[in-house]
């Protein structure tokens, strides 16, 4: 075995565990479960990222989890994030205000290649949660529309009361540069939209196949009909990308957990080019 | 290879001065006796408590690179406070390790290495001197299998290596650092070739060629599921495999409440909560899963880039297995499933 050890490289972080304190500057919760966050990192700090690209936030004596980052870059060091309540690290992190101190690592992961999508059509399918780290590439898309072709976007939830982003949600629905679509699974009576998971919005959808490329984000569950769907319309693998929550715990390729098969979520992910993606068997069960 | 250092003679009765001889320029880390019939490296503070005939160590000397448990930063509870812990070179000489231990350091220092370097681990590995000894493989010892140079007495990597004759040590110098440890202890020359190797008595059939070749098509093997069954997800494995190194993050406060340490365990692919992410679900749920993970992690997904298997045949997630699994049957099993369907 090749021996690699030497000593210390001297560009080496002094520690890549240490979180960088941001501060909370706003919040809004968006439903019961769901809280928006805006976090300015400090000027020290070089911060930049690009959609679909996540942070570790921690709070001292919690812990610490990977969150997508929800915003488009404009001001380095600003960022936002959208969290659900979903343990203990998010419950304390639902309780934090404007003026608060947070704990950022990152931004990791590679995030969505723009040189993809820049000059095609852009349809965007979003299944629950899956809404947030994509509307950073909504953002993205929207703070430079000349650069892309059409703009579909499809967001299915649950039920109403878990819709994402609600005043943000009419402003599409009306947004001449946008063809936006929604439907809830389990209505509640005061819904008049389109009713059925995710895939009932796809067969009606338009699409010039040739230019058109395809972002994924939601459950587990959601990816398998999403893609029999776009398949069957006649989008190729090749024009599919799609972002992959796994247990990135350590964000540097270290700790082993987010590992599909030979590849890092945390390095080589969260997006996949659908391609890459079909060479791992565990990506997609 | 060839030599550049003249092979000496030392016998039993030297170990003990010799080992003196080391401490009085470092500390000396090295194999001793713990238990009925178990072996553990440790500080030596008692040179003639040192064993250098042993099987194998239930933990490898990984321990003192990767500890099991370890702190990264202090914080304060608020986030006003935080200070990475300080990490000191190991700066220690280990004595009478296994050719498989050793490679699996160089295994582990690529993984450190490569990427995001880590500083944690790259600082602790400075100043570390290997002395190894030849050893008799038992029923679990699989190296020439898996290792380009497995051979129980393959010195390669090394600074000093004894190979254990009838009526002492023949010792190999291999690197200046190793001829400067034996500076103020001279011994007699010895005129004569290095002994016969001892040969292994488990087997991958075919060898580590067969084993990428199988590992390309064993995804799914119905040999998984047979071990599975058996399997009781203790994760032992993980635990004793040198080559192992996840971990899991973890706050622990302190009874103030007000500081406290991001501490950092080893954590292992075969606990069923290893894949969990917040919401519950389970990526890895099945146990078959979690093997063929394991597995793969060892011979194909980190090989299939370096060349090198991670697995080093030192047979401790066999010999230590609370369900009696042998990886040396599981692969075995998985080259005879694959040599039916393809009707060889």
């Amino acid at each position: 075995m090749m021996q690699i050890f030497k000593s210390i490289p001297e560009n080496m972080e002094a520690n890549l565990y240490l979180p960088s304190m941001g501060t909370i500057t706003q919040t809004h919760n968006l439903t019961k479960k769901e809280k928006w966050f805006e976090i300015q990192m400090p000027e020290t700090h070089s911060f930049s990222y690009n959609p679909g690209q996540f942070v570790e936030v921690s709070l001292f004596g919690v812990g610490e989890a990977p969150i997508s980052i929800t915003s488009a870059m404009k001001n380095p060091g600003l960022f936002e994030m959208t969290i659900r309540d979903v343990g203990v690290l998010t419950e304390k992190i639902h309780a934090l205000n404007s003026g608060d101190l947070i704990g950022i690592r990152g931004p990791f992961g590679n995030g969505f290649d723009l040189k993809k999508f820049k000059g095609k059509d852009v349809l965007i399918v979003a299944g629950g949660i899956g809404l947030v780290p994509i509307r950073s590439l909504i953002h993205t898309i929207l703070n430079d529309r000349k650069s892309y072709g059409r703009l579909i976007i499809l967001y299915g939830t649950k039920s109403s009361q878990d819709l994402l982003y609600k005043s943000e949600l009419d402003q599409w629905e009306t947004h001449p540069g946008i063809e936006f679509q929604m439907t809830v699974d389990q209505p509640s009576p005061d819904w008049h939209g389109i009713v059925g998971v995710i895939t009932t919005l796809i067969p009606s959808v338009t699409l010039d196949l040739e230019n058109t490329v395809a972002a994924i984000v939601g459950p587990p569950v959601m990816y398998k009909f999403v893609l029999l769907s776009l398949l069957t319309k006649g989008l190729s693998d090749e024009n599919i990308y799609l972002s992959l929550e796994r247990r990135m715990k350590c964000g540097v390729g270290k700790c082993g957990h987010c590992q599909i098969n030979h590849s890092l979520v945390c390095q080589d992910g969260p997006v996949y080019h659908y391609p890459e993606l079909k060479k791992l068997q565990e990506a997609l069960k | 290879m060839k030599q550049i250092f003249p092979l000496t003679f030392m016998t039993h009765n030297d170990i003990p001065h010799w080992i003196s001889h080391l401490q009085k320029i470092e500390n000396v880390i090295a194999p001793h006796k713990n238990g009925i019939n178990s072996f553990s490296f440790g500080k030596v503070s008692d040179p003639k408590c040192v064993i250098l005939n042993y099987d194998r160590t239930l933990s490898s000397i990984k321990k003192y690179f990767l500890p099991p448990k370890e702190t990264l930063f202090s914080f304060s509870t608020d986030g006003k406070e935080t200070t990475s812990s300080k990490v000191e070179p190991i700066n220690a000489i280990f004595l009478g390790v296994h050719n498989y231990d050793l490679e699996a350091v160089f295994r582990l220092d690529h993984n450190f290495l490569s990427g995001h370097a880590e500083s944690q681990y790259l600082t602790r590995r400075q100043g570390a001197l290997f002395i190894g000894v030849s050893y008799t493989p038992d029923e679990w010892h699989f190296s020439n299998s898996v290792l380009k140079d497995g051979e129980p007495n393959h010195s390669g990597g090394f600074d000093l290596f004894l190979h254990e004759i009838e009526d002492g040590y023949l010792l190999e110098t291999l690197t200046e650092s190793g001829q400067n440890l034996m500076k103020g202890f001279p011994l007699p020359e010895f005129d004569g070739d290095i002994p016969k190797q001892q040969s292994f008595n488990a087997h991958i059939d075919g060898g580590f060629e067969k084993v990428t070749d199988v590992f390309s098509r064993a995804w799914d093997s119905p040999v998984w599921e047979s071990y599975a069954e058996k399997c009781v997800g203790c994760g032992t494995c993980n635990l004793v495999c040198p080559t192992c190194f996840c971990f899991n993050v973890e706050d622990e406060v302190d009874l103030d409440l007000k500081t406290g340490n991001r501490i950092r365990t080893q954590d292992g692919c075969m606990l069923r909560s290893f894949s969990e992410v917040a919401g519950g679900e389970i990526f890895r749920n099945q146990k078959a899963a979690r093997m063929r993970h394991r597995l793969y992690r060892k011979f194909k997904y980190i090989s299939q880039e370096t060349g090198e298997s991670w697995c080093v045949g030192c047979g401790r997630c066999s010999a230590y297995c609370t369900a009696g699994i042998s990886i040396v049957d599981i692969v075995n099993d998985l080259i005879h499933d694959s040599n039916r369907e393809i009707g060889a």
